[in-house]
């Protein structure tokens, strides 16, 4: 439905979403221009669910979604449907994604795939800070253009990065740019390999490496092209696929996996 | 000065210096055995992927940090994408401020490789464009190596791919010079994927 955006370029969106969570539940909520947050009802695991009211992002676009939880509370958040990330006509949108997890808490970050239109320009920085003993899931997709009608990715300027911190201290950071040349040479097998849609998975916990042979087993049942490896309490998973249909399937069954729950009710396909 | 300083940094970026870069492949050993690299064009493709999009540049700048006194030993850390690049850079760090430390009397923790090389340039007269140009040279003329022997490529096809890219390594480390962290980023998703697959390999000669 958001597919044929008219939007002139003086509409520029601008929305800020911040909920605060504890073991008891919701402790603040602020909301502004076109980010919403929701807390659907839902047995077991509380979530959060943020939205674009605005059904997309595009160049000049400004919006800002955060999370704290408490000390010994678990969540998961999420969006409410993909996000499209529009032609610009020449700003760059910014998307700003900021988590803190407090001692001993539990925290599952999936947010739906982002869609990369032809011509995009976007600029996504999500910062996570861990307090001691906090676990942290989250998994990204990024799908290249509007694959129902048959839409190629030729420009782009899209810089998705990622900082964790624990106790202050960096322990993870990975930014990945896709532009022009890199789209020109898509089937570059060092680069994009062929594939449409590409996926992060980083679950971060002291025993996160001993998931690696089973996620290891999962995606060898999956037509994607996966590599799963452990460290220093992290295992991370990278995902190439065809098409954003596989790589949806294969992001379920390793967040599934390592969450042990079902994904949430806006997931559902 | 600066021809003795040089050849203080020839010496360390030398693959006589003892930091066992010939066991490292970057990824390169499952590329081949995936079918990717199979030829001098395939390799020089996959080699100027890595430095241009991958590791080279980040490796660049961060070592260009490191040298003008930017705190960026937890981001080089940080910044590795597997187990496996972890230990490549980790070890081969370690290993060449083992020597370096004994070389000149110093004491330095241990670091990545690209920040270790950073650190201890601090005291030669030589600009961070240079510093990182030689540098990239070594990290490619050791893949090319690994090349020559597992592609495998004649000597003269590898030392030519590796002559066609020195432009191309001045250029990055040029622009690695003033760049910042916040400037890092990468494409290479299919290396670092063949990275994590090439953990699993059944029979492996490099480490990475």
């Amino acid at each position: 439905m958001f597919d044929n955006p008219v939007r002139s370029d003086l509409q520029r969106v601008r929305g800020r979403a911040t909920v605060g969570l504890s073991s008891k539940g919701l402790k603040t909520l602020h909301q502004s221009g076109s980010a919403k947050a929701l807390l659907p009802r839902v047995q077991g695991t509380p979530e959060v669910v943020f939205l674009n009211t605005a059904g997309g992002v595009t160049g000049g676009d400004d919006l800002s979604y955060a999370l704290a939880l408490a000390p010994d509370t678990e969540a998961l958040a999420t969006t409410q449907t993909a996000e499209r990330i529009y032609r610009s006509t020449g700003d760059t949108g910014s998307v700003t994604v900021k988590l803190e997890v407090g001692a001993r808490s539990v925290l599952s970050w999936v947010p739906q795939e982002t869609i990369v239109f032809d011509g995009a320009a976007l600029t996504r920085r999500t910062e996570v800070d861990l307090a001691p003993f906090a676990a942290f899931l989250m998994s990204e997709m990024i799908v290249l253009g509007r694959q129902a009608m048959g839409e190629t990715v030729r420009f782009s300027n899209v810089r998705d990065a990622r900082v964790i911190r624990r106790d202050g201290q960096v322990i993870y950071r990975d930014t990945q740019r896709i532009h022009d040349d890199v789209l020109a040479d898509g089937d570059n097998p060092a680069l994009l390999d062929g594939a449409r849609a590409l996926g992060l998975i980083g679950f971060f916990a002291e025993a996160a490496p001993l998931h690696t042979d089973a996620l290891r087993a999962i995606l060898a049942h999956h037509p994607v092209r996966s590599g799963v490896s452990g460290w220093d309490g992290r295992v991370m998973i990278r995902l190439l696929a065809e098409d954003a249909f596989q790589l949806r399937r294969a992001v379920v069954a390793c967040v599934e996996m390592l969450r042990g729950a079902p994904m949430p009710r806006v997931w559902q396909m | 000065m600066s021809t003795i300083d040089r050849l203080s940094l020839v010496q360390w970026l030398s693959p006589a210096f003892p930091v066992g870069g010939y066991a490292y492949s970057h990824g390169l050993e499952q590329s081949i055995a995936r079918g990717d690299v199979s030829d001098a064009d395939s390799f020089a493709c996959w080699l100027r992927s890595i430095l241009t999009h991958g590791a080279g540049r980040s490796d660049a700048i961060l070592l260009c940090c490191a040298l003008r006194g930017d705190n960026v030993a937890d981001e080089a850390r940080a910044f590795c994408p597997s187990s496996e690049r972890w230990v490549e850079t980790i070890d081969q760090g370690r290993a060449f401020l083992a020597v370096t430390n004994s070389l000149y009397g110093e004491a330095r923790a241990p670091a990545a490789l690209p920040v270790a090389v950073g650190l201890v340039a601090q005291c030669l007269s030589l600009s961070g464009a240079e510093v990182a140009a030689i540098y990239l040279h070594s990290f490619a003329s050791n893949l090319v190596s690994a090349a020559v022997r597992f592609v495998p490529l004649g000597q003269t096809a590898g030392q030519a791919v590796l002559n066609t890219l020195h432009p191309m390594l001045v250029t990055l480390a040029e622009e690695a010079e003033h760049a910042t962290v916040d400037q890092i980023g990468t494409s290479v998703f299919g290396a670092d994927l063949a990275a994590m697959e090439h953990e699993v390999m059944d029979v492996r000669v490099f480490r990475t």
